[in-house]
Parts: C-alpha cells; structure tokens; sequence
C-alpha cells in the first residue's frame, strides 16, 4: 500500500485520470451554486471576481426584507406538512407493494411511481387547470396537495428500496409468535424499515423546500422563495437573490449530508473495503 | 394503555372478521388495502384528474368547461397539425426545436455521464461517498437557483467574463441567449438522471467477469465492447428515455439562459396559459407531451426491478 515503487506509476497515473475526470463532472455540477455562495458575498450590484470585496450585507438586507420573510414563511408552512404526509403516504404505499401479494400489484407500482417521471411543468399546468375546475384553489393548500402528488412516490422508492431488503420470513416468524397486525407493524416492520423512511422523510422536505414548478401553478397570490427567486431573475433583478438562493442551497446542503452519513454509517459498519 | 388494547382489540376483530366474510367493504381496512388507500386516493383526486382535465380542456373551445360532449371541438389539434404540416404557423419549428433540443440533450448527457459512471462504479474507491454527495447535491437544489447560478456565471461581467479577462481575452461573443446555451442548460440540469441509472448499471457487474474475460485473453477494448456495454445497457435506455422526457418539458432553461431565443414546445405551452389566455390551445399541446410522458414513463418502470436495485445497494 505504502510501496511507492515507479513500476506503479502508470495504472497510478490511469486511476488518477478516472478521479481526475469525476472530479471535473462534479465541479461542473457545482459551479453555479459556486458561483451564487461567492456572488451572495461580493460587495456591488454585479459580480466581477477582478475587485472582489466581501461583505454580509446582502444577507442583513435579505433577512430584513418582509417580502422575503413571508415567502421562507410561506415555503415552511408547504415544506413542513408535506414532509409529513409525503412520509406517512409514501411510507404506506412501500409497505403494501413490498410486504404483500394482492392482486394489480404491478398496475399498482406503475400507478404510484409514474409522477416521478413527468415532467413537473406537465404536473404544474395540469394541476392548475384541475384546481380551477374543482373550485380547489389557489394557495397553501392547494400546493401542499400537489407537491405530494410529485413526492409521496418518490419517498415510497426509497422506502420500497430498504423495504426489498428486509427478510419476509421475519413477519411470518413474529404471526408465528403471537403477533397481531398492530404489534408486527409497530415492533417488527416499521422497525425495520425506519432508516429509509428517515431518508425518504429528508428527501421529501429538501425536494418540497426547492419545489418550483408545482408552486409556481398552485400557489396563488401566496409566493414561496423558489417563486420570488423567479420574479426577481425575470423582472427586476436585486444582488439580495444569490443571498437568498444560498441561502436554500446551504439548506438543502445541510440536509442530504445529514443523509449521507446516515446511509454511510449504516453500511460502513458491516463491511470491509 | 387500556384505549390501546381496546382499538387492538376491535382492530383484531375486525381483521378476523374479514378474513372470514367477503364484505369488500371491511377487507378495505385491511393492509395492503389500508396501505394503498392514501396514495391511491391522492394519485386519483390530483394527478389523474388534472391529466384528464388537460385532456378534457383541449376539446373545448373557452377557457371553461361544456358539460356537453357534443359541444367539444378538435379544432385545436386541427390547428396544430395543419400549421405544422402546411410550414406556416410555428409549430413544425417548436417542434422540431424541441425535438432536437431533448436528443442532442440526451446525447451530450450520454457522452459526459457515461465515463463518470464507469469511474464511480469500477474505478473509485476511496473518497467515494464525497464524489457521490457532489454530485448528488445539485438535484435537490431548486432548478432555477442553479440555472440562475449559471446566467450569473455566464453573463457580461460576470465570473467567465472577469476570468477571461484575468487571462488577457479581452473580447468574445456574448454566452448568454443563444441555443447552445439552452442545450448547454439542459445537459447541466438532466446530466444525473443519466448518470445515476448508468452507475447502478455497471454495479451490477460482478468483478469476477472481469478476470473470467481477462484470462481468456480479452483486450480493454473487447472487455468493454462485449461486456461493459451490453450490461450497461438497461441504464442507458432508462436514462435516455429519462433524459428525453425531462427535458422535453424543460422551461426555465430555456427562459432564464435562451432568452427567448429558441421557442420550445414548454414555453410555448406556458405562453398559450399565461400570456395568450388559451387554454384550450395549450392543452392541446401538452396533451402531445403528456402522451411522450406515459409512454416513456411505463417503460422505464416496467424495466425498472426494485429488487434488483435494492440487493446491488447490500452488495455494496
């Protein structure tokens, strides 16, 4: 391992290449939100990285802003109920496709992930068409009702996937032991499967937090941060929009590491490299 | 603790009362019934209803709905079709944008993902995890913060213009508001969903192929051309068909960076919502792309096998 003898040099220098060129797709990926971080902090109207001075006071001004306040306000009141309900909604749908034999299984998963894979200005319009139709409306609600539509699926995938891997014989095993339907759900099964719905309940509050198209159909008079970002980037731009764009980035950030180490921790103890 | 054994208790009853009668009614509060009923009342109430409804919609001739069917009109779709066959309208050009936007997309996301794949998949093994999170990260960020990110890197005087600058290129033509730049925004915004089921992919690949190949007396080349490839492929159908649809519907990138230089079939759509008022018209253009979706989305998860994925994460 520590042997740093020159006949290794040429598949050294072959596997550099490889993190060498991963490395270049994962700064390509992360220049823009680079580039917002040291655009939020840059000291004038328009970012020039020549005469670059630092300062916080985009930040003061964002967090002072009313407008700003009311659409993070906003964004938690949709962000926080979707969360849950995405979590218990999706959570169920994982359980009964992966724990049970019914019949449509199949057209069941099919039916279930399939708003994964529209795209969300296809959701966006269709719901707002569907909303005017059926006297839903226009606001909170109405948004926190769309946006799960577009993630109760996404976290029954990932709680499918933890799900597929939890032994069938265990529920058999506990029937055996005297379980009744209340108990094998809350000792054994749920048990079992909480570190994906864990991850799936993160996911669901970044992808409800960063929301946009979905929101910018359903929400009305009421704007979200992701639709003020909108606003501002079509009309009337202020140097206040890469402080509050970092300010969901650092956010989101925060989040999916906390997921990441979840899921590493949880691998990382049973195998060896 | 005793309301708890008493609902245990009713809901034991209830459980072995229905396994012995065949009221439907009860076996509904049943698992996987009871499961089921959340997400299967939610698709229905807001994802099949606002299908329908876009269906519905293009058939009318307001911006409400006629009750009566005999009312409804195909003008739109006639519309449509005839502006894109006689050349006139802008349709045959929306389309044809459109069309050539998401496959030059799918084809660029394609040529970058795939050697990042194989890397993470065979190459990469330390620092694993800090790869994975980079590029994870840029999904669960809002679209139009990144691509805002990038109109900031991009324009005149911005990050690009004050690097080319410290190099001594003083003077280049404006990269902001032109076609590439939209395919430049929709490679950078679906480059994931090409790479992560092309990664999943070549997991699977047991390293003994490899040696089994090796010894034969296979070549890099053939190695890649008789294995890696053909194992690969589920991936990348899954992240092309995945890739094509997305940014079929893509909007923002082409708003933010296009400027209005290039007319897609989604921002034509949202313009007959917003600007024109026409309902009806834009849904019977979305009705086109929500066809493309379901098929596209059937087929990916018809080869799509949970299990699979699921064991390749333990084996990990």
């Amino acid at each position: 391992m520590s042997a740093n003898t020159p006949r290794l040099s040429a598949p050294r220098l072959r596997a550099g290449a490889w993190y060498g060129y991963v490395l270049l797709v994962a700064l390509f990926l992360m220049t823009p939100l680079f580039t917002l971080v040291i655009a939020s902090f840059y000291d004038g109207r328009f970012l020039s990285i020549v005469d670059y001075a630092f300062t916080l006071h985009w930040y003061e001004v964002a967090f002072a802003s009313t407008s700003i306040q009311s659409a993070f306000l906003n964004t938690a009141r949709i962000a926080v109920p979707v969360t849950i309900l995405s979590t218990v909604i999706g959570t169920g749908g994982a359980v009964a496709y992966t724990r049970h034999e019914f019949p449509f299984r199949e057209q069941f998963k099919l039916l279930a992930l399939l708003p994964i894979f529209f795209p969300l200005l296809l959701l966006g319009l269709g719901m707002s068409l569907w909303a005017n139709v059926t006297n839903l409306g226009y606001g909170i609600v109405p948004s926190i009702i769309g946006e799960l539509v577009w993630i109760s699926p996404i976290v029954m995938f990932v709680v499918s996937i933890t799900a597929l891997g939890v032994d069938p014989d265990i529920e058999e095993a506990a029937r055996d032991l005297g379980a009744d339907t209340v108990t094998l759900y809350k000792d054994v099964v749920l048990p079992l499967i909480a570190d994906g719905i864990v991850s799936g309940a993160i996911f669901a509050f970044v992808l409800a937090w960063n929301n946009y198209y979905i929101v910018s159909y359903l929400s009305g008079a009421q704007s979200t941060i992701t639709t003020w970002i909108h606003a501002k980037m079509t009309q009337g731009f202020t140097p206040t929009v890469p402080a509050v764009s970092s300010l969901i980035f650092y956010s989101s950030v925060l989040l999916v590491v906390v997921v990441a180490l979840f899921e590493y921790n949880k691998s990382g103890t049973g195998e060896h490299e | 603790m005793s309301t708890k054994h008493l609902l245990k208790s009713h809901f034991d009853r209830a459980a072995g009362y229905t396994r012995n009668s065949s009221n439907p009614l009860f076996a509904l509060v049943r698992p996987p019934w009871l499961f089921m009923a959340p997400i299967v009342a939610l698709l229905l109430f807001m994802f099949v209803g606002p299908m329908l409804a876009i269906v519905v919609f293009s058939l009318q001739s307001g911006n409400t709905i006629d009750p009566n069917p005999l009312g409804w009109t195909l003008a739109h779709y006639a519309e449509i079709i005839t502006g894109m066959i006689s050349g006139t309208g802008v349709y045959g050009q929306v389309l044809a944008n459109t069309a050539l936007v998401s496959a030059a997309t799918v084809l660029a996301t394609l040529v970058v993902s795939y050697p990042a794949a194989y890397a993470l998949a065979r190459k990469i093994k330390r620092y694993k995890v800090v790869f994975l999170l980079l590029l994870i990260i840029p999904l669960f960020t809002s679209v139009n913060v990144r691509v805002f990110g990038w109109a900031l890197f991009l324009v005149e005087n911005g990050v690009l213009h004050s690097l080319f600058n410290l190099v001594g290129v003083g003077e280049y033509p404006s990269l902001l508001y032109n076609r590439y730049t939209v395919l430049f925004g929709t490679t950078y915004v679906y480059l994931p969903f090409m790479l992560f089921p092309i990664y999943l992919s070549l997991l699977t690949i047991d390293d003994v192929t490899f040696e089994a190949a090796q010894d034969l007396g296979a070549g890099p080349l053939t190695i890649f051309r008789k294995i890696v490839f053909p194992l690969s492929m589920p991936g990348v159908v899954i992240g092309s068909l995945f890739v094509f649809v997305l940014s079929l519907g893509a909007d923002v990138e082409a708003q933010i960076l296009g400027g209005g230089s290039v007319f897609t079939m989604a921002s034509n759509i949202n313009y007959s919502f917003g600007y024109s008022q026409n309902w009806p018209l834009g849904s019977a253009q979305a009705v086109g792309l929500l066809l493309i979706t379901i098929v596209a989305g059937v087929l990916i998860l018809r080869s799509l096998d949970l299990r699979e994925i699921a064991s390749r994460g333990e084996s990990r």
